[in-house]
């Protein structure tokens, strides 16, 4: 805490100065380790607690089961409702979402000028900020009753108002990690095509998108696992009534309430089971689920977007 | 986008007036498309404050005469910015922004004052901080030790002083307390948080001019205006502690951007916009007072802010559950900082790249990068198996709830500061490495400081993230309604998201459209006003660099 910024410290005897730099050292290593210890709390615990839960139900029943009660007494505990509703979820927000936030960074990378860009990405960054508890608010709040008004005969907790609004949610993911892959190709690309008269919207799809797809890919697959990881959207709008997806009428499942992996986990731990049961520990079952999901998807994502990397660098 | 028909033969330009139509189509698609995005949130946030404004229940001439005064002025003088001067419009806004932004931190420091360290407590804390610091200093000069003697004598000191050992030896901080005399609340405040912030403007305004007097007319300016409030607070209507942390908190940031923006001489026409905004609302309450108009019914007023939860919804507020998302803030900026920082400064700097470390390295990297992408709700399950099920604590405190959001949020700020500290030139490294220093001596005097905006720009942002997380409280139990406001770290308490996500669930429409909508107001505020500071802090560095 001197105001001397570097001592020229010659008396004092090295072992001392070597000792504090091993320990640096030791305790900056100690924090890095931090991290892996993390993954591995999260695998550890999570895995301890479903074998826990696998103890007390069959595997085979959980992962093919068409059911979903949660009780303290005999409950029934089948993942796949919840597997479809997240399902159902993800392909709506991902409809939302992926055309919006494709064409955002194609306007941001190809067309914007500065001062537009030094407007929009500022913009669509704070769109990032906002609490997902705030969107489930407005989903619930504000865009179900106006599917009402319009015509859609959704109830008042429906996956299809959750699911638009997680994909609004998600638009910013897309938008700007497909916005530095494009920006990360490079001019003299750009400039082949327009000396060969390509126009600008030629560039852009012709040249650009293909050339930076990879990028684009990655953004697509982090913002699908985000959107399945997704909690309070959905707890918030979309209900707490496990139902089967229907495939006979596949609009009803999204007018009605349903309940994702994520709220089923919520619904576990804020209704009162007594800890020990086989609803309480189906909880770190579906996480188990969902962290494998997740992990595997964002790893393939972070593949696909180092190779986009290397081609340009 | 029909771009389906084959064009690998096709000569690129043998389409020509089609293809401009196409273009434009193209272009004005993608526009439509990002700002399709933005709208529905504009939308959705014109909602959130009609609801919690209810500008209906107002006169007309209310509105009038706000706009006469207030917003007329204000988009006459952005207008003019824009058109003529845009570098005192970033003054202007700036000038606008800091006090907002300082007054939110203020109330934050007023809750930490009010709830966690009493000032009592806070003279004790530093009293005591400031004798081991001598004690240290003294040993040092006396005897030049090892390091290891040093250590030990740091710990004794520390435990002497502010730890002490339960039952065995009172420590210094807890023999203070127990003074049968100590200093008015205020007073101690004067003299334990005002006089360290005066010192700190003195020496960074001495090192701004290179003035020994300038600093300490920075200085002794920063401790008078606070002993003013002796007097001056009660006059106006406030407390003296109220008064001395407005002035500290508000009062120097803002008096040194002032002072900076007048004698640069650059944009200051920029600062015109707060004083009509400050001059416009000052008449339109006179005018709105004399003449009787009846302002909104607002649901986000004084008493909002102040009360906790209510079953009627007039009387409902948010104080608990702001106090609970303060704390919550403290612990998890003490949790993640230090070792999202540590972290990120080894990873770029001592991190081996080759052999069997090296790989360790690179899975570490790897795996930071895979954690950012976990869902909240599994860091809520963590918490919920590590601390509780596993470390024994209470569900729902305010330490189970902080240390689930710091793991969450450890990623984005490794990430960040990461991006901070190679972002320092390599040659400023060699320079130090030249003159002899040590690794750690580089790391501390060269690259740190360069790095910490950028650094600070991430974590302010991270910390914006976790103000607003729901699911991990949830998951690690914490309660839906607490009507009183935690004391301590183990405290059970609520933050703001939960608060929200607990009135979301009464399904009333009173709640819907009244209570919450001013929660969420609230809440969107506090997150606008990090933000804005992060991305003001980034944009002023990079133009530097």
């Amino acid at each position: 805490m001197s105001d001397t910024p570097i001592e020229a410290d010659l008396t004092r005897s090295a072992n001392g100065r070597i000792a504090k730099e091993r320990l640096y050292h030791g305790l900056l290593f100690c924090c890095a380790a931090l991290t892996v210890f993390v993954t591995v709390g999260i695998v550890a615990t999570l895995a301890i607690d479903a074998l826990e839960f696998f103890g007390r139900v069959d595997p085979y029943a959980f992962f093919t089961g068409t059911e979903w009660v949660l009780r303290s007494e005999n409950p029934i505990l089948g993942i796949l409702p919840l597997l479809s509703a997240t399902l159902v979820v993800t392909v709506v927000s991902a409809l939302v979402a992926i055309p919006i936030g494709t064409a955002a960074a194609v306007y941001l990378s190809e067309y914007a000028s500065d001062r537009m860009r030094s407007v929009l990405k500022p913009a669509l960054e704070i769109l990032a900020g906002i609490p997902t508890v705030v969107y489930g608010f407005f989903a619930l709040v504000y865009l179900t009753p106006w599917l009402q008004q319009i015509g859609l005969g959704v109830s008042l907790f429906n996956l299809l108002s959750a699911s638009i609004m997680v994909g609004i949610m998600i638009i910013p993911m897309v938008s700007s990690i497909s916005e530095d892959a494009m920006s990360a190709v490079p001019d003299s690309l750009r400039q082949a095509g327009y000396g060969l008269g390509a126009t600008k919207f030629e560039v852009s799809t012709k040249i650009v998108i293909p050339a930076s797809i990879s990028g684009i890919f990655s953004s697509y697959i982090l913002a699908l696992s985000r959107a399945i990881g997704e909690t309070m959207i959905v707890v918030v709008a979309g209900g707490s009534r496990a139902r089967m997806f229907d495939p006979s009428q596949p609009f009803a499942n999204l007018l009605n309430s349903g309940q994702t992996m994520t709220a089923a986990m919520v619904q576990a731990v804020t209704t009162d089971l007594s800890g020990g049961t086989a609803g309480y520990y189906s909880m770190f079952a579906i996480g188990l689920t969902l962290f494998a999901i997740t992990f595997s998807m964002n790893l393939l994502s972070n593949r696909i977007a180092a190779r986009y990397r290397e081609e340009y660098q | 986008m029909a771009t389906t028909d084959d064009s690998a033969g096709a000569w690129f330009g043998s389409d020509g007036q089609v293809s401009q139509l196409r273009g434009l189509l193209f272009k004005a698609g993608c526009l439509g498309a990002t700002l399709l995005a933005l709208f529905l949130v504009f939308v959705f946030l014109v909602y959130v404050a009609v609801d919690a404004i209810e500008p209906g229940t107002a006169d007309p001439a209310w509105w009038a005469t706000v706009a006469a005064t207030v917003a007329v002025p204000a988009v006459a003088l952005a207008a003019y910015y824009y058109r003529y001067d845009p570098r005192a419009g970033e003054v202007a806004y700036t000038a606008v922004g800091l006090p907002i932004a300082a007054t939110l931190l203020a109330g934050g420091v007023g809750i930490v004052f009010r709830h966690i360290v009493s000032p009592h407590e806070w003279l004790a804390l530093v009293v005591a901080a400031l004798v081991a610091y001598g004690a240290l200093e003294v040993h040092d000069r006396v005897r030049r030790a090892g390091a290891f003697e040093r250590a030990a004598i740091g710990a004794i000191v520390l435990v002497v002083t502010i730890v002490g050992l339960p039952g065995l030896v009172p420590s210094l901080r807890s023999l203070i307390l127990s003074l049968p005399v100590l200093p008015m609340a205020p007073l101690s405040l004067l003299g334990t948080f005002v006089v360290p912030v005066a010192l700190a403007v003195g020496w960074y305004v001495r090192r701004e001019r290179e003035s020994e007097r300038a600093g300490l007319i920075a200085g002794g300016a920063t401790v008078a205006a606070a002993a003013l409030g002796a007097v001056a607070g009660p006059v106006a209507g406030v407390s003296w502690t109220t008064w001395l942390i407005l002035t500290t908190v508000v009062g120097v940031p803002v008096g040194l951007y002032v002072e900076r923006v007048l004698s640069g001489g650059e944009g200051v026409s920029g600062l015109a916009l707060p004083v009509a905004l400050a001059a416009g609302v000052v008449v339109c309450a006179v005018v709105v007072e004399t003449a009787g108009f009846t302002g909104p019914d607002v649901w986000l007023d004084w008493e909002f802010l102040t009360n906790a939860h209510n079953r009627t919804p007039r009387e409902a507020g948010i104080y608990p559950a702001l106090v609970g998302s303060v704390m919550m803030i403290i612990v998890v900026a003490l949790a993640a900082f230090p070792v999202g920082v540590g972290a990120a400064i080894y990873l770029e700097e001592y991190a081996p790249t080759g052999g069997l470390l090296g790989s360790f390295v690179e899975l570490v990297e790897i795996n930071i990068a895979n954690l950012a992408g976990v869902p909240s709700v599994v860091y809520g399950l963590l918490g919920l198996a590590l601390f509780i099920n596993a470390g024994g604590l209470q569900p729902g405190i305010v330490i189970v709830g902080g240390l689930t959001v710091a793991l969450l949020i450890l990623p984005i700020v490794i990430v960040s500061a990461q991006e901070a500290i190679r972002a320092v030139p390599d040659s400023q490294r060699q320079a130090a490495y030249g003159m002899g220093a040590t690794r750690w001596q580089t790391v501390r005097t060269v690259v740190l400081p360069r790095a910490m905006p950028g650094i600070l720009t991430g974590t302010i942002l991270a910390l914006g993230r976790a103000i607003g997380e729901t699911a991990p409280l949830l998951m690690v139990g914490v309660a839906a309604v607490v009507r009183i406001s935690p004391t301590s770290f183990f405290g059970l308490f609520s933050a703001m998201p939960r608060q929200l996500y607990s009135w979301a669930q009464l399904a009333k429409p009173d709640f819907y459209h009244g209570v919450l909508a001013a929660g969420v107001l609230v809440l969107l505020i506090v997150l606008l006003m990090m933000n804005g500071t992060a991305i003001l802090l980034r944009n002023k560095y990079q133009r530097r660099d």
